[in-house]
């Protein structure tokens, strides 16, 4: 047992500790600043994770336990995400009738959930990791006990998830049962021994099920709009960004250092689901007026579109489905930090009416966000769109260059697209041309948003000017994968 | 010089985004002298480019790498072609900051999302690198989109979002068929020089040059893909129907030479009877719609359809002259349309609050505002292509070169022609000169403006210049369609 390996995660708990302990001493005016000592925490240890390098993969905790290039990049991704969330936190603490402290303590517990799952080598781990973080969320999403619909969505997340994590512990029962092990590096070695067994395919079936859950994807995509729209917007946040990109891990990791060897089989199933999955949130995208019910059907689309990259089955289309969560976490993140502030009882998109007059830098940030999730350059959200549909033209053209067949996909990927450019621009034209808005009174930002918000765009416009850093770091992640 | 003209447009965009809301003044002038500029950057690069390379092959602008793993490089040249649209959108662009004169309502921004559409198209004609091509052609979405929405008439939101929609489609057609030209290519490269060299196969050229041509030509307004070009052009405020017939249409005809021709001369060939017979149908059925239209701006707007046909007729004649037509009618039919929709807009809708030819016809508008009357009899004659005007010499060129491939569709596009002349003769009877019951005329209108006459002054000062002496670009052309980048596509023929 190296202890030292999971610094990071340690890190992270003994945070959470701490937070609850002072939170017993610390009288209810001044639990604003729990949140801002969280985040200045969370900082500490993302630059901590900077210290230390991918470098040679290094497996502990009795094979259980990988430390890799691939679950460090996630580990940076989940601690900023973490820093953005405990911060929109502190903007909608007086919306939490009660506990805030504990509220933190359990953010924190999720997120070292998630970061388990980072470095996950272990159907064990995952397991519960996954656990970690879907018990942290039954709190999060009904934590305003006093409101309904926050109560309905703790209610249907914890059913479907209950739903879905049986299929995990099924499948995983029978990949045991056939395998005689749960370790992926020890699954891989017996890779073609097992193929041949057909209950070894049903489990790893019954396990993507599972994952599906966590990213929102078909078949399990429902309960997304729901629960995004009743939870504390801080919770959808980390929900969308956070548990979405620890699906994904774990779909890499399962699929490409687990079983390569079905992988490459399931390419068509895994295309004929992100085919259904980009249509399904686009097209039910386009009446929604709650801007979180809509942000939740947008979700939908993008676990499609990030889908590509794996159905690609290839290391550009892991490196694309990496660079485009870290654009997605900006992106999503300037999002809901505007909806924390803007709307406090109404989440229809008619209460942005008027918000560029009343705050410009609000208005400009989740403009730019809703043109990143569109797709259009030189943002974050186009170019992690173009190295995806990149990774599977490669795909097809390693198949049959010459036929158009082969690629479909990505043409019904273009046609998603298309269509959520309808929704996206909605939302812009209110916020600057509504007629008659009927509140202009201006909003005050404080500098806990606009600090975070800043950094979000930044991010945002970096990332999709100057992409040549972290896809470079997307790339070398991804050597942690086998195609 | 060239590459300037995109980064003061983008520069005068930002820096009307800093000015103070209110001040209306200040963001006029700051968006005339932002358009004068990078007019003045595109006459000094055109003179320029015609004195160093007779040759006409590509001269690069900048060239640096931009996404290294990726092999994108930031990569503008121009050429001969690139050159002439760069003069387009340059006179285009002062002219609709003229026409735009009188925009009260949130000027600033309306002006700033003008330059940041102005700066796109720059980028557009200038880049050699496919994907930065593409991420202008996208980025010019978005100013279209709002400027239509927010400042349009009749239906504008409609209007814009299907403008935006049929672009978002053509450009999703392009992007896939780029990005499986840079993977099949093996090359890893976006330079349009890199891989114009590379023969692709022949059944991959078969899907990806109709996929890519017509995702381009989506935004030339190819028949049965027009449709958002009458109704985007109705909805959209004066200077925004200006640059959408004058500027961005010309976007997906430059598109689909540029791209598509140059890098699939093959699949060109196995589609260039079909695409020429859509051309035509386009010809005949824009001039025929216009005819019974009420709305002025429809009529127009067809008529755009219509001379547009011609541009992408010129492009399937793969010879010389055909293609040296069809660049010259797109520099051409910008200038024409732009003046159409100026007078049509803004010295009528402006004034008489109508642009129904029945509400017009009484009120006898060539007594009421001699000026604009006589502009649009000028621009009218232009259109219908007389000798003397730029339209006359780029219609005769294309229908020579169609002559010699296609000589039953170059008939209909005669009677395109004929039917042109006869629906602009209708609007002048019915919209200028009518007769009979005059009593509306006691109505006074306010005089067309000094920025109004200044703007119509440039659009028909070139208009006849090129009509005239039309070497100036012909000589830019022509040498260019002689480079190795054409050699692929040009069959040869007379000339």
């Amino acid at each position: 047992m190296n202890l030292s390996l999971l610094t990071l995660e340690l890190g992270v708990i003994g945070l959470a500790l701490a937070l609850l302990l002072i939170d017993l001493w610390t009288p209810p005016a001044l639990t604003g600043r729990l949140g801002l000592a969280a985040a200045i925490g969370l900082l500490l240890i993302l630059a901590l994770s900077w210290n230390m390098s991918g470098g040679p993969p290094v497996v502990g905790c009795g094979g259980m336990f990988a430390r890799d290039g691939l679950a460090l990049f996630f580990k940076r991704l989940f601690l900023a995400v973490g820093v953005l969330v405990v911060l929109m936190g502190v903007e909608y603490r007086e919306r939490l009738a009660l506990g805030f402290g504990e509220f933190n303590v359990i953010l924190l517990i999720a997120l070292a959930g998630m970061m388990f799952a980072a470095s996950a080598n272990d159907f064990v781990l995952l397991f519960v990791a996954m656990e970690l973080m879907s018990v942290s969320f039954y709190v999060l999403v009904s934590f305003q006990r006093s409101r309904l619909p926050s109560l309905e969505a703790g209610v249907k997340y914890l059913i479907l998830s209950a739903l879905a994590a049986a299929f995990l512990v099924f499948g995983i029962a029978l990949i045991f049962g056939v395998g005689n092990t749960t370790n992926f590096a020890a699954l891989n070695a017996e890779g073609v021994r097992l193929a041949q067994d057909k209950l070894y395919w049903l489990g790893l079936l019954m396990v993507l099920l599972g994952l599906a859950f966590k990213i929102a994807a078909f078949p399990l995509q429902m309960w997304a709009p729901d629960v995004y729209q009743g939870a504390p917007t801080p919770v959808t946040a980390l929900l969308a960004i956070g548990s979405k990109a620890a699906g994904f891990v774990l779909l890499l990791r399962v699929l490409f250092v687990a079983a390569p060897v079905l992988a490459a089989h399931w390419s068509k199933l895994l295309m004929l689901a992100s085919a259904v999955t980009i249509l399904y949130g686009n097209l039910c995208a386009i009446p929604q007026r709650n801007l979180k019910r809509l942000l939740g059907y947008s979700s939908i689309a993008n676990a499609g579109y990030l889908l590509l990259g794996v159905a690609a089955v290839n290391a550009s289309g892991a490196a694309a489905v990496l660079y485009y969560l870290a654009g997605y976490l900006f992106t999503l993140a300037a999002a809901f930090l505007v909806i924390c502030v803007v709307m406090r009882d109404n989440e229809d998109i008619g209460a942005l009416a008027g918000l560029s007059r009343r705050s410009p830098l609000l208005a400009g940030a989740l403009a730019l966000a809703m043109v990143s999730l569109a797709g259009v350059p030189p943002l974050a959200g186009f170019l992690g769109k173009f190295l995806l549909f990149r990774a599977l033209i490669e795909r097809g053209a390693a198949e049959s260059p010459e036929s158009f067949r082969s690629y479909w996909l990505a043409g019904v990927a273009v046609i998603g697209v298309v269509i959520s450019l309808y929704y996206y621009f909605a939302v812009i034209r209110v916020m600057y041309w509504a007629k008659d808005p009927p509140d202009l009174s201006p909003i005050i930002v404080p500098a806990r948003v606009q600090i975070p918000l800043a950094v979000c765009l930044v991010a945002m416009i970096y990332l999709g000017v100057m992409p040549g850093a972290v896809l470079a770091g997307a790339t070398e992640a991804v050597k942690a994968l086998k195609f | 010089m060239l590459a300037w003209t995109i980064l003061i447009s983008f520069l005068g965009a930002a820096a009307l985004v800093l000015l103070p809301a209110e001040s209306r003044r200040a963001a006029r002038h700051t968006a005339l002298l932002t358009a004068l500029a990078g007019l003045a950057c595109a006459l000094a690069g055109a003179v320029q480019y015609e004195r160093s390379a007779a040759s006409g092959t590509p001269v690069d602008l900048v060239n640096f790498s931009w996404i290294a793993d990726l092999h994108i490089h930031f990569h503008l040249a121009a050429d001969g072609v690139s050159i002439t649209l760069v003069l387009l959108t340059g006179i285009a662009a002062v002219a609709g900051v003229l026409f735009s004169w009188n925009i009260e309502r949130r000027t600033r921004e309306f002006f700033a999302l003008y330059l940041a559409l102005i700066g796109s198209v720059y980028g557009v004609f200038l880049s050699f690198d496919l994907f930065l091509l593409f991420v202008f052609y996208e980025l010019a979405i978005i100013p279209k989109y709002f400027l239509i929405a927010v400042w349009g008439s009749t239906r504008r939101e409609y209007g814009a979002m299907k403008l935006a929609l049929y672009s978002l489609v053509g450009s999703a057609m392009v992007l896939v068929g780029l990005i499986a030209a840079y993977v099949v290519s093996g090359a890893q490269t976006f330079d349009l020089t890199e891989l114009a060299k590379y023969h692709f196969p022949a059944a991959f050229q078969h899907w990806a040059f109709p996929l890519v041509f017509v995702g381009f030509a989506i935004l030339a307004g190819l028949w049965p893909f027009h449709t958002w070009a009458p109704t985007g052009h109705v909805a959209a405020p004066t200077a925004g129907s200006m640059l959408l017939a004058g500027v961005v249409m010309k976007l997906g005809a430059y598109g689909a030479l540029r791209v598509a021709m140059t890098l699939f001369p093959e699949g060109l060939r196995a589609w260039q009877n079909e695409i020429a017979l859509l051309a035509v149908i386009g010809i005949v059925y824009g001039a025929t719609v216009a005819l019974v239209q009420r709305d002025l701006k429809f009529v127009i707007g067809y008529s755009s359809v219509s001379h547009m046909g011609f541009v992408l007729l010129g492009l399937m004649t793969l010879s010389k002259i055909g293609l040296s037509g069809a660049v010259l009618q797109m520099f051409s039919h910008g200038i024409i349309a732009g003046l159409l929709f100026a007078v049509v807009g803004r010295m009528v809708y402006d004034r008489a609050h109508t642009r129904d030819l029945t509400e017009l016809q009484p009120m006898n508008l060539s007594a009421l505002a001699p000026f604009a009357a006589v502009t649009f009899v000028i621009a009218g004659a232009a259109s219908m292509g007389l000798p003397g005007f730029s339209g006359f010499i780029a219609e005769l060129q294309v229908l020579a070169g169609a002559w010699q491939v296609f000589p039953r569709l170059t008939l209909l596009a005669g009677v395109g022609i004929l039917v042109g002349i006869a629906f602009m003769v209708r609007v002048w009877i019915k919209a200028f000169f009518a007769e009979g019951d005059i009593k509306a005329s006691a109505i006074p209108i306010e005089p067309i403006s000094m920025p109004e006459r200044a703007g119509a002054l440039v659009l028909l000062g070139t208009t006849v210049l090129i009509g005239l002496w039309p070497g100036l670009l012909l000589n830019l052309i022509t040498p260019t369609l002689n480079s190795t980048l054409f050699q692929g596509m040009v069959k040869g023929g007379p000339q």
